[in-house]
């Protein structure tokens, strides 16, 4: 385990050995179930994750991305391999790694203002409460969400809580930041706002970003690796790397010749399985 | 799921090791019957038919005074109901009366009934009839207006009206209600033979007791626990079996 | 409702209660009904003046309610905190929520002759009772609510680490809380009711107390004092609940 249990800030993050992955998973395989009715959902799965890298997932559904990613997270363990973590074992959950959940509504506390949200993260990591307000005040408004930090979830659309939702995991100041499917229930403009925004955080912070999706344009748009998940078992189809320049725009990357080139590609690996 | 005779453990084993330590001389206390007393208690109880009467005793005075709650409350409730005007003026009213315990209604009506099966329906009528009225009103302003309109345009006569858009429209939620007076009902009866109507099962655990019949004492209190359980159990079933939109509202009703 | 309707509903509300006074003060005193049974309003609200004013009314009506409070607060936190014992451990739910289903129809009030017993005719054996009574609404919502606590915010809680103790005060409690309240209250009107029976059994000074000799003596005006002030105590226990409520749940009414 990592010998730090308080969140890092982010100046640390770069300290570390640079050509140590974040994540190292070796053969990782995870099975359900016993005797005839076990199902195996990901079954030889490799992968390496560099740091600060922002590797986009896609797959058809059953290919075990949310099992990957709660396998990431330490939430679940696996039945055979290993998954490493900036060198160390990964045996159960840690403030490092911060998990942006699908269903954003179910995810933050209804009785908890969006303050209350944020500062949840802030106190579990022990912050002193004195820097409490500040810190929210600058998430809130990193993420747009100034005006409804008194507002109760409820009172808020989705898109706004998948914000508050991100802004909670931004406050435990996570070295990686894991996200299913995050954008999936959302309308076009807004997720297209939040992929930019995320897109500039992880940039500006160095996060190592591990994103979810079954939209191909959006893991092309965002990601600088893309790996495809064949489905029964969920196993590693392909892994692309994204050679589209950053910074992206939304309207001209996706224009862009190599963009389209990856989205056929990528399509024509999602049709065949 | 075979782990349901898990909840059997604690009460076997209590009573088990009660009996055992019933047999150990220093461990028996004056009040505390040894189980196999009340058992026997339970069953002569029953097989000699004293209990039995006890629980016609009780049942008779609970249900006269469901019986009334229900009427008035029904009536009272549809009518309230529909007429949200009247609801809001009568309301207030209502509110006040409606916190007063049951039980404190106990010496008012002995002084008037005298002991017996009256005074014990007037105390359980008192009761049950507040939670029955606030269900029908409820369950009737829900009734959807497209329901009340079509009756409208078939130009039903108030009658027609209420037996067949309004009572079955709404009737879900009254059945709740109803279910839920009915346990109400037993319990106020039990309190009132208890606390000083000499009939019924309340009565026959106090008599029991001061006449130091312990085994009978609590060979009643398993009854009457019994007699509970069985009426809550019966009018699921029931419930459940006539009507499969009831559980929903039942659950719409805890929450 | 517009502002003037508001106003002029709660006109009529006022005007209507006075009317049905208007009419019993006129039936009283044309002795239409017994004024023995039924002394007129002025009668009656005169003796409650006099009774408050020269104080007399305090002493009984402070010990209604401080023996109310008292067991019921005891049996609300024993029932929270052993509600979330009991749906933390699947295996503690399965051993105990059958006999928990079992007792939850069973009259409270059937304790009282076993309390009589255990504690004789004392203080003590009000609050056993009161306590009794009123932790089975607790102690089952608790059990509702702790269960039914959003899982994935146990997950999220999970991740980011949260001792047990902070996953408890602001995960597992905020979200039972609705739940508690709700039993809270049902717990609370209880504890008023078993208050007054015992105070009547066990001739314990109180309202219950008051209103039985009251009765005993014929003193009807009294009699209905005391009734009037038990729906005081009921209907400011249930406001105060209520307002408590409004407050610590105002996340769920905010839309």
């Amino acid at each position: 385990m990592l010998h730090k249990d308080n969140c890092h800030t982010s100046s640390e993050v770069g300290h570390a050995v640079h050509d140590e992955p974040a994540i190292q998973v070796e053969r990782l395989a995870m099975a359900f179930g016993e005797g005839p009715a076990r199902r195996t959902i990901i079954d030889g799965l490799s992968l390496t994750v560099a740091r600060g890298e922002f590797l986009c997932i896609v797959g058809a559904s059953g290919c075990g991305k949310t099992t990957l990613l709660r396998l990431l997270a330490g939430l679940a363990r696996p039945t055979e391999g290993r998954i490493d973590f900036h060198g160390k074992p990964v045996n159960g959950p840690s403030r490092e790694r911060a998990i942006v959940f699908q269903d954003y509504g179910r995810a933050l506390l209804p009785w908890r203002t969006v303050g209350g949200n944020i500062a949840l993260a802030l106190e579990t990591c022990k912050v002193p409460k004195v820097e409490h307000a500040e810190r929210v005040r600058q998430l809130a408004e990193t993420m747009g969400l100034s005006h409804a930090v008194n507002h109760y979830p409820s009172q808020l659309s989705g898109g706004m809580q998948q914000r508050v939702q991100i802004a909670r995991c931004l406050a435990q100041n996570p070295t990686l930041l894991l996200m299913d499917e995050p954008f999936g229930a959302l309308d076009a403009i807004t997720r297209q706002g939040l992929q930019d925004e995320v897109a500039r955080l992880a940039q500006v912070h160095g996060t190592t970003v591990v994103f979810i999706t079954h939209d191909l344009e959006e893991a092309i748009y965002l990601g600088d690796r893309v790996v495809v998940l064949a489905a029964n078992p969920g196993r590693i189809l392909r892994d692309i790397p994204v050679d589209v320049p950053r910074p992206r725009h939304q309207l001209t990357t996706r224009e862009d010749q190599k963009f389209l080139a990856l989205r056929h590609e990528i399509f024509g690996l999602l049709e065949g399985h | 799921m075979g782990k349901r005779w898990l909840g059997a453990v604690i009460p076997v084993g209590v009573l088990v090791s009660w009996e055992a330590a019933w047999h150990i001389e220093n461990v028996r206390m004056e009040s505390l019957s040894r189980p196999w007393d009340v058992g026997l208690a339970l069953f002569h109880g029953l097989a000699g038919g004293e209990f039995l009467i006890a629980t016609a005793e009780t049942f008779q005075a609970a249900l006269l005074g469901f019986a009334i709650a229900a009427v008035i409350g029904l009536v009272a409730g549809v009518v309230l109901g529909l007429l949200p005007w009247l609801e809001s003026v009568v309301g207030p009213s209502i509110d006040a009366m409606r916190p007063v315990p049951s039980v404190a209604l106990i010496p008012l009506t002995l002084m008037i009934f005298g002991f017996g099966v009256r005074m014990e329906a007037a105390v359980v009528a008192f009761a049950c009839l507040w939670p029955i009225l606030i269900v029908t009103i409820s369950a009737v302003r829900g009734i959807d207006t497209a329901l009340l309109n079509v009756a409208r345009v078939l130009e039903m006569s108030t009658y027609e009206r209420m037996v067949k858009i309004i009572l079955p429209a709404a009737l879900s939620r009254i059945a709740v209600g109803l279910q839920l007076a009915l346990a109400i009902s037993l319990v106020v009866a039990v309190t009132v033979e208890i606390v000083l109507n000499p009939r019924g099962l309340g009565h026959g655990m106090m008599s029991a007791q001061q006449a130091m019949r312990f085994d009978q004492m609590y060979a009643q209190l398993l009854w009457i626990g019994a007699v509970g359980w069985g009426l809550s159990y019966g009018s699921q079933v029931l419930l459940d079996r006539w009507s499969p939109a009831c559980r929903a509202d039942r659950a719409k009703e805890r929450s | 409702m517009t502002r003037n309707r508001r106003w002029l509903s709660r006109f009529g509300a006022i005007i209507f209660a006075l009317f049905l006074l208007a009419v019993w003060q006129i039936l009283a005193a044309l002795e239409v009904i017994s004024p023995l049974f039924f002394p007129s309003p002025l009668r009656t609200l005169s003796e409650l003046w006099s009774q408050i004013t020269s104080g007399r009314i305090w002493t009984p009506f402070s010990s209604t309610v401080v023996r109310m409070v008292y067991g019921w607060l005891a049996a609300s936190l024993l029932g929270v905190v052993l509600g979330a014992l009991i749906a933390g451990s699947r295996f503690s739910k399965l051993l105990l929520t059958p006999m928990l289903e079992f007792i939850r129809p069973m009259p409270a009030s059937a304790i009282i002759p076993v309390a009589i017993l255990a504690f004789g005719l004392s203080n003590r054996m009000s609050t056993a009772v009161i306590a009794f009574g009123s932790i089975w609404p607790v102690l089952l919502a608790a059990i509702q609510g702790f269960s039914t606590v959003e899982p994935r915010l146990y997950e999220m809680a999970d991740a980011m680490r949260m001792s047990a103790w902070d996953r408890f005060r602001k995960v597992s409690l905020p979200g039972a809380m609705p739940d508690i309240l709700a039993g809270a209250r049902v717990g609370l009107a209880v504890a008023l009711i078993l208050a007054v029976v015992t105070e009547m059994q066990a001739s314990l000074p109180g309202l219950g107390q008051s209103i039985l000799m009251a009765q005993r003596s014929f003193r009807t005006p009294e009699l209905y004092a005391g009734v009037i002030m038990l729906g005081a105590i009921g209907f400011g226990a249930s406001m105060l609940l209520q307002w408590v409520e409004r407050r610590l749940l105002r996340w769920r009414s905010a839309q």
